[in-house]
C-alpha cells in the first residue's frame, strides 16, 4: 500500500503534522487535494472543555484503517493517495486529533474520498474519547456500537438473537 | 478455561491494569464471555454500567467477533465499548 499511510500518533512523543499529510499525498498527476483536520474544541454540549484524552486499540485500529483505505480505493479508483493519522493520549484545546488527506486527479473524488474516510474512522475505529472539563471532571463520550455495526455488516441472517444492545 | 480480557475506554476506569482474567467453560462463545464479564462487573466494579457492556463488542487482536463465535484459542479478548474517535 505505497499510496496509503496510516498511523496512530502517541502525542507524548510526537504531534500530527497536517503539512506532512499533504506532502505525502502530493503527486504531479494529481490536481485535486482534500484534507480534514480535526482539532479539540473548547466546548461540547454546553460544557467548557479543557482537553481530551484518546484511548486507542492500535492493532485493530490499523487493521481497520487498512480496510477503510482499501474501500476508498475500490470506490474511487486506484489513482489516489491517502494519509490518515489519529492521536493517542491527552490533547489540549486546538491540538490536532486526526488528519485525513487525499490526493486524486480531480477534486470530486478527493472531497468524497476524504469524507468517506473520516466518517468511517469516526464511526468504526476502536478509538475512545474522554473529555476533561473545567470543573475537574471527565467523561467518556457516547459513541457508536461496533457490536451493532458488526452484526449489520454481516447481514440479518447472521445476527444473534436474544441479546439486546441498549 | 481462563480468558484474559483487555479493557479500553470507559472500562479502563474500573481496572488500573486494564485487564481481567475470567473463567469460562471450555468451548465458550463470545456470549458466554459477555455474561461472565457482566457478572464480574456487578461483583467488583462500583458504578458498573451493564448497559454499556451490552453495547460493547468483543474482538481478537485483528477482528471484531460475532456473538456466537467461539473465543480465540490464544491471546487476549478485547472489550470495545462504543467508539468515538475524531
Amino acid at each position: 500500500m505505497g499510496d496509503f499511510l496510516r498511523r496512530i500518533v502517541d502525542v507524548e512523543h510526537e504531534r500530527i503534522d497536517p503539512a506532512a499529510a499533504m506532502e505525502f499525498v502530493a503527486d504531479p498527476a494529481f490536481g485535486g487535494f482534500a484534507m480534514f483536520v480535526g482539532r479539540v474544541r473548547e466546548q461540547n454540549q454546553g460544557r467548557a472543555v479543557t482537553g481530551v484524552s484518546y484511548d486507542v486499540f492500535e492493532q485493530l485500529a490499523l487493521v481497520g484503517f487498512d480496510d477503510i483505505m482499501r474501500r476508498a480505493q475500490e470506490q474511487f479508483g486506484s489513482r489516489l493517495k491517502i494519509y490518515l493519522a489519529h492521536a493517542r493520549g491527552r490533547l489540549g484545546i486546538g491540538d490536532v486529533a486526526v488528519v485525513v488527506a487525499v490526493g486524486t486527479p480531480h477534486r470530486d473524488e478527493a472531497f468524497r474520498a476524504c469524507r468517506q474516510v473520516i466518517e468511517a474512522v469516526k464511526h468504526g475505529s476502536p478509538i475512545w474519547k474522554q473529555e476533561h472539563y473545567v470543573d475537574g471532571s471527565s467523561e467518556w463520550s457516547e459513541g457508536c456500537s461496533l457490536c451493532e455495526s458488526h452484526e449489520r455488516d454481516r447481514g440479518p441472517e447472521s445476527r444473534h438473537d436474544g441479546h439486546a444492545h441498549g | 478455561m481462563k480468558v484474559e480480557v483487555s479493557l479500553f475506554g470507559a472500562f479502563r476506569d474500573h481496572e488500573p491494569g486494564a485487564a481481567v482474567t475470567l473463567e469460562v467453560p471450555a468451548g465458550a462463545r463470545v456470549a458466554d464471555l459477555r455474561s461472565a464479564l457482566a457478572a464480574y462487573g456487578r461483583a467488583h466494579w462500583p458504578g458498573f454500567r451493564e448497559g454499556l457492556l451490552l453495547r460493547s463488542a468483543f474482538a481478537s487482536q485483528t477482528c471484531v467477533l460475532g456473538e456466537q463465535e467461539a473465543l480465540p484459542e490464544s491471546g487476549p479478548v478485547v472489550v470495545l465499548p462504543p467508539v468515538g474517535g475524531g
